[in-house]
């Protein structure tokens, strides 16, 4: 394609940004496949190639040189990569299992996962303890999964390898209630239906960019009901809006919607976009309200639609992801949405061996990459909205009130 | 009076108006940044950092209308290195005179004074000095929060930033402590004496900032188009002659039309040849580009591919 012509897709097309995470067992190819993508898809600056080993692809996505000298990644890595229509970005999460809150903090900002499986390694079809627990992650946090299965060169792209694999992820996928994964045979190293077509005769299937293209970005969440958290009060000369991104839903002047906790009912006068009067705003919106009559909302409140519920108490998924264990009785910072109040976790009801996903019931504690389910109680009303997949209002932090660190990530999934 | 719901709903009714195209990867990451500068006006003393380079004006742009109509309730602030290119000082000015926000200059040379920073020679670049400035001034007007236009795409060690970059009390990062950082939940809690970097540009590219540059019409110093510069060449690359960076005794200078891609510190920003005259060709040359922005125009990146991190492990933003 000429420069010309490049140029005028870019800024004429919907473009669609796709973010998405990377996740794999130590060793399995995912730095030599992020390589990969980068380099096929031009996304490859000369300077950056020239300080490549011969194609020493995994070098690429080497941070800090902590990790250099320990040769493992610890933290996650963004990757940005365009192709004309779409551009990406790539949430590198570690394998090493010692770093799994990261993979937690990519799969929060991802909108699907890439699972990378070394096919070699899978003897008899069990996938590697690691290998469950990164789809057992990405299942909890609502992305929908595609599995690269990697190294198909060094099996001679032996179609019957290929669907072992497939029964054993199709097998693991139907105990964590994943729909829809996607496999495909690739070779990172090679370069075989990652971005080009290769390797195996029998593969009619879509190469691994294909399939990514597929999900268009970011989910649609305008279908559901409106939740639009207050994050600023803004002053219109004597009028006052109230300013925040819109989680979901729709909202037009004319509408009736309920403000805060005590869900007074207000109508909507005007709906601002950078200062200026709105038809409408839709969900991934960041805009600005005006009431017909001024409520008494601040930062933190929620506008909503008429029929929002507010708890003092959910039952949630909880990834804890600090080095200093949870405290029994202890009082943590709870945020959802723009609201800090101070959350109290009452019971722990299990905790999910993400290896063979049994239930280890009443711990003691929860420590660092433990996953449990818990009741958990807030000193002040929250919304009762449910999980679901990209965040929003189901989806929740603790803040450790003395050490400042985020200490747990969690996902309501039943309002008391 | 009708019911906020579902879009269904509001489509079927009769003041229905037709559907809205889908948002494209433009409007994602300006809502994003929009949302990012919002959470940053709740601490108590934010200032947005601003060079008058192209990423401190796309910032700007998108804090003016973040808050809009009310004015953004930042300071600009500017770490001068005393090396900057004239047009773009003008620029800021300029910039700050029309926005009506405060702007705060600190200078490098000033801390030279002082002693807090030593460099090597009068002409050696100041890139990593600004780290001890940026901390001074943090701490003179104890800013809790400082926004900059930083993108995780420039290199490596950005890759790895957060959106939410806390700084301990003595200004620095450190890596293996980040705070894990989920949805968009951002944590801002803060311990004595330390303060908080945000980048709302975290997840945009060089091409989206030009793409939004073309988009929303934003002006930039001149030196970023097409122009007539004194240049000779070293390495490879273009450098600008001029009264701090002049010619060695045995190169021979040019007159090139040429742009820079970035405006730093003058001993070590390069100019790249080029006849762009806006931001769309700008935009389709950085599409079609071979190098990346920083390996193409900044040599202190160029000494050492560890020499961000370190900066940053100290300070630098």
């Amino acid at each position: 394609m000429d420069a010309a012509g490049l140029s005028s897709a870019v800024i004429a097309a919907p473009g669609a940004q796709i973010r998405f995470m990377t996740a794999g067992s130590v060793d399995d190819g995912k730095s030599t496949l992020i390589g990969r993508l980068l380099l096929d898809s031009g996304a490859l600056m000369r300077d950056q190639v020239d300080t490549l080993g011969a194609e020493d692809l995994a070098n690429l996505t080497d941070g800090l040189e902590a990790e250099r000298a320990q040769g493992i990644t610890i933290d996650v890595a963004y990757r940005y990569f365009a192709t004309p229509q779409t551009s990406f970005v790539i949430a590198d999460a570690p394998g090493h299992e010692q770093y799994t809150r990261n993979m937690v903090t990519a799969a929060s900002n991802s909108d699907l996962a890439v699972l990378v499986i070394d096919a070699t390694r899978v003897v008899d079809g069990v996938l590697r303890p690691q290998t469950r627990r990164h789809a057992t992650i990405a299942a909890l946090m609502g992305l929908d999964l595609i599995v690269a299965v990697n190294k198909m060169d060094a099996l001679g792209w032996s179609q019957e390898r290929f669907e072992d694999v497939r029964a054993a992820v199709d097998d693991l996928a139907g105990g964590l209630g994943l729909r829809n994964v996607r496999c495909i045979p690739i070779s990172a190293q090679r370069g075989d239906n990652v971005v080009r077509r290769g390797g195996a005769d029998w593969w009619a299937g879509p190469t691994l960019i294909e399939l990514i293209k597929r999900s268009h970005g970011a989910r649609d969440f305008s279908n559901d009901r409106l939740r639009m958290p207050i994050q600023t009060l803004l002053r219109d000369g004597a009028k006052r809006l109230y300013a925040g991104r819109m989680e979901s839903g729709v909202v037009r002047p004319g509408d009736t919607v309920a403000v805060g906790a005590a869900k007074t009912l207000a109508a909507v006068a005007r709906v601002c976009v950078a200062g200026r009067p709105a038809p409408m705003g839709v969900a991934g919106d960041s805009i600005a309200i005006e009431l017909t009559e001024e409520r008494d909302a601040a930062r933190g409140d929620v506008i909503a639609d008429v029929g929002v519920r507010y708890v003092r108490s959910v039952t949630a998924d909880l990834c804890w992801l600090d080095e200093d264990a949870w405290v029994k009785g202890r009082r943590y910072q709870f945020r959802q949405g723009a609201l800090e109040t101070q959350a109290l976790i009452e019971d722990v009801h299990f905790v999910r061996d993400v290896a063979d996903l049994s239930e280890r019931p009443a711990p003691a504690s929860l420590r660092l990459n433990d996953i449990a389910s818990v009741r958990i109680s807030t000193r002040d009303p929250i919304l009762a909205d449910l999980y679901r997949g990209g965040g929003g209002p189901g989806a929740f932090v603790l803040f450790d009130p003395q050490t400042n660190q985020t200490c747990a990530a969690g996902m309501i999934r039943e309002a008391l | 009076m009708r019911l906020a719901y579902k879009l269904d709903d509001a489509m079927s009714s009769a003041e229905g108006a037709a559907p809205r195209p889908a948002p494209t990867r433009l409007d994602r990451l300006e809502s994003e940044a929009v949302y990012i500068l919002r959470e940053a006006a709740a601490f108590v003393r934010p200032a947005l950092l601003f060079s008058g380079g192209k990423d401190s004006a796309v910032l700007l742009h998108l804090a003016l209308k973040a808050f809009a109509p009310q004015k953004p309730g930042f300071k600009l602030l500017h770490i001068d290195t005393g090396h900057n290119f004239p047009e773009v000082i003008a620029y800021r000015d300029q910039r700050a005179r029309q926005t009506g926000l405060d702007l705060i200059v600190r200078e490098v040379e000033e801390s030279i004074r002082r002693g807090s920073v030593r460099v090597e020679s009068e002409t050696a670049s100041r890139n990593a000095a600004q780290a001890v400035t940026l901390v001074e001034a943090q701490q003179e007007f104890e800013f809790d929060a400082l926004i900059g236009g930083a993108r995780r795409d420039e290199e490596k060690a950005r890759a790895k930033e957060r959106v939410f970059s806390h700084r301990d009390a003595f200004g620095a990062w450190r890596p293996r402590a980040q705070r894990p950082e989920l949805w968009s939940l951002f944590n801002r809690r803060l311990g004595a004496g330390e303060h908080m970097r945000v980048f709302p540009l975290s997840n945009w590219t060089e091409a989206d900032v030009w793409a939004y540059i073309a988009r929303e019409r934003i002006e930039l110093p001149r030196l970023y188009y097409a122009h007539e510069r004194a240049v000779v060449r070293r390495a490879g690359l273009l450098f600008p002659v001029t009264a701090l960076t002049p010619a060695g005794e045995n190169e021979t200078i040019e007159s090139l039309t040429v742009r820079f891609r970035t405006v730093g510190d003058i001993t070590c920003t390069c100019p790249v040849e080029s006849t762009a005259e806006g931001a769309e060709e700008v935009l389709r040359e950085t599409l079609t580009a071979s190098v990346s922005e920083r390996g193409a125009t900044r040599i202190d990146d160029r000494a050492n591919a560890a020499a961000m991190e370190r900066r940053k492990l100290e300070g630098y933003f």
